[in-house]
């Protein structure tokens, strides 16, 4: 008995005390550097305490990446929900079952290509002069030129599309899914109570599934935070600011522009604090 | 007016037919049972009716309107489901609501009707839950609650108490029939218990393999079943069938089989040309035989007594064909004890060995 007690313990405690320090070391790490004021150029270093943290608020640069952040998560999140969502249901209702899993091996291969690969195949496809998404443009208009990349009111635009050609159709796979796991008899029911085909949908299929939806949303939010090989690929923040999300500023701040560790450090822990506090909270309002 | 028409409704999934030229027209305010084994086509037919599954060929209306290609909303029926199928994620109340508000009833009516509804099944006090925190015949009863409330033409039931355990089953059973009583509304039902078709059904309409066996009422189909597959499935326990030769003796009917020959008058039969059938008694019919009686006896050894409470039913083999005979609990033999039985000739059934069909006269229609 007591040796098969101590085999869970055997596996767990190496693996979990790797994960400890794996994890907590470079978190402790970066908050004790966000209090000096490190440099990539030397080796001197002094405690600074808060001031990074205050020239952060004082940083216009800083408040743009938050704002940049902020509307690449609800921009992401949404649009794979609603693409997710729709195309899951679409399928539901229109494909037949062979025709579903054909469209499902299609939609699956977009997330299966190495995120850097689809932001260059994207960038490719972006460019104004050979790109296939401008072809239409260019062929409605004449030859106009029309660059969503170096546009900053469409750069964000173009490169969510991105993120959402890969998770949402991923996404819809998953949703047609659960749909099929629902048992009939409840949409039977809804169709001999007069409910149309998006009412069955709207009031009783996607209510039953608020839960698993809820997660993926969940998923969704937490891939999201990790955008930063697809906006370094395709704009790398640009043009201008344009798509500068906070850990492309920190990463311009740190390693690029300036080198100032300390600095990027202090993002980096603003971050982490604000996406714990936020997860938290959706988190409970959720299970309430 | 007949409430439901099915002429001459078939019903494939590909090359596999499950019904096939079925026939049937339902009187308004009647009860009908759809009764047969499972893979039978009964559920099918139903979903049929609802609209649920398409109509293969041939042509169903309800109430007089040409029902193939209208939508399950449209067909003026409510149904029941086996399990239940309420909405999980919504109140009684909005489960029982949700036809109304899709059909833009205004939200004071849907108020008042619910209520009323809730008020005759007893629901009242439910109205703000959840189905998962309902016991299962309450949840049924909300299943019909949220079919009554559309106020339908007709009502379609699918195995609506095979989910529910056998004493719950006895009272939801009751209320159906207390409900039909009272509503009058055309009832369409389907099962595979036989008592409840019994208790329930002004008429059966007995299925099998997707084409109907027969249509009568319970008692015509308990009396006069019209085939083998009729006698079999009806009533329990099982009838006895002992394969007979036909001849004839002395002015009278000579069966023999089962190592014994029957003796009969045989007006109801109508045995002529026929040299082969199959003899049907109910075990209930079976009496002890008296010391006296010598013809139509099926005697044997008891090897199997199981009490039914006030009877029981005794098996033996006969001729080497097991027999069994329900008989008052008191007249009991012992096991292994030698037993005597006899019948009426009144009691008996009789068919053809190999198309089936019993060889019962018609009684002519008066």
């Amino acid at each position: 008995m007591r040796r098969r007690s101590s085999l869970p313990v055997t596996f767990l405690v190496p693996t979990l005390a790797i994960l400890l320090v794996l994890s907590m070391v470079p978190t402790l790490y970066a908050i004790v550097i966000a209090l000096q004021n490190r440099e990539l150029s030397s080796s001197d270093y002094s405690w600074v305490w808060l001031s990074n943290f205050i020239d952060l608020f004082l940083d216009r640069r800083f408040l743009n990446a938050v704002w940049v952040s902020v509307k690449w998560e609800i921009v992401t999140v949404v649009a794979t929900m609603v693409v997710a969502i729709g195309l899951g249901v679409l399928m539901f209702e229109v494909a037949s079952p062979r025709l579903r899993n054909i469209y499902c091996l299609l939609f699956i291969i977009p997330v299966l290509l190495p995120r850097v690969s689809a932001a260059f195949v994207w960038k490719f496809a972006y460019h104004p002069l050979y790109g296939i998404a401008t072809y239409p443009y260019r062929l409605i208009t004449g030859g106009l030129i029309f660059d969503p990349l170096s546009k900053p009111s469409t750069a964000l635009f173009a490169v969510a599309s991105v993120d959402v050609w890969q998770w949402g159709l991923f996404f819809a796979v998953i949703v047609l899914k659960l749909l099929e796991t629902l048992p009939p008899q409840p949409i039977e029911a809804a169709r001999l109570d007069h409910a149309r085909r998006w009412q069955i949908h709207a009031y009783v299929t996607l209510p039953m599934l608020k839960a698993p939806l809820i997660s993926l949303m969940f998923v969704k939010m937490i891939e999201s935070l990790r955008s930063f090989d697809l906006i370094y690929v395709m704009t790398r923040g640009g043009p201008g600011v344009a798509t500068e999300t906070l850990d492309m500023y920190a990463f311009s701040q740190g390693f690029i522009e300036s080198g100032k560790v300390s600095y990027a450090s202090a993002m980096a822990v603003l971050m982490m604090i604000a996406t714990v506090i936020t997860f938290t909270m959706l988190w409970k309002r959720v299970q309430a | 007016m007949s409430a439901i028409v099915c002429s001459h409704v078939d019903k494939s999934y590909g090359a596999t037919t499950v019904i096939h030229d079925l026939n049937l027209s339902i009187e308004e305010h009647e009860f009908v049972v759809f009764l047969g084994p499972s893979g039978c086509g009964k559920s099918t037919l139903l979903r049929m009716l609802a609209g649920l599954e398409d109509i293969s060929g041939g042509e169903v209306s309800i109430g007089g309107r040409v029902v193939n290609d209208l939508e399950p909303g449209d067909r003026g029926i409510a149904m029941v489901f086996q399990n239940y199928a309420l909405y999980p994620h919504m109140t009684i109340f909005d489960n029982i609501a949700f036809g109304l508000k899709r059909q833009k009833v205004p939200a004071a009516e849907i108020q008042k009707r619910v209520e009323a509804v809730a008020r005759t099944l007893g629901l009242e006090p439910y109205l703000a839950r959840k189905p998962t925190e309902l016991s299962g015949g309450q949840q049924q009863r909300v299943a019909i609650a949220r079919a009554m409330i559309k106020t339908p033409k007709v009502f379609l039931f699918d195995e609506p108490l095979s989910n529910l355990d056998a004493k719950l089953r006895n009272h939801m059973r009751v209320e159906i029939a207390r409900l039909h009583q009272s509503l009058k509304t055309t009832t369409v039902y389907v099962t595979h218990d036989q008592l409840e078709a019994m208790t329930l059904a002004n008429r059966i309409v007995l299925l099998k393999d997707g084409v109907i066996e027969q249509i009568g009422s319970p008692a015509e189909i308990y009396r006069q079943p019209g085939n083998l597959f009729v006698a079999g499935f009806i009533g329990t326990p099982n009838m006895n069938f002992i394969d007979v030769a036909v001849g004839r003796k002395d002015d009278r009917w000579a069966l023999t089989g089962a190592g014994t020959t029957f003796s009969f008058e045989g007006s109801g039969f109508d045995l002529r040309g026929v040299d082969r059938a199959v003899l049907g008694v109910r075990p209930p019919d079976l009496k002890t035989a008296d010391a006296g009686d010598s013809t139509n006896l099926l005697q044997g050894t008891a090897d199997l007594i199981e009490f039914h409470g006030n009877d029981a039913l005794v098996t033996f083999a006969c001729g080497g064909k097991e027999v069994s005979a329900l008989v008052p609990a008191r007249e009991c033999p012992a096991l292994r004890a030698p037993v005597r039985y006899t019948f009426e000739e009144e009691s008996i059934h009789l068919f053809d060995a190999t198309s089936g069909v019993s060889l019962r006269r018609q009684e002519k229609l008066s």
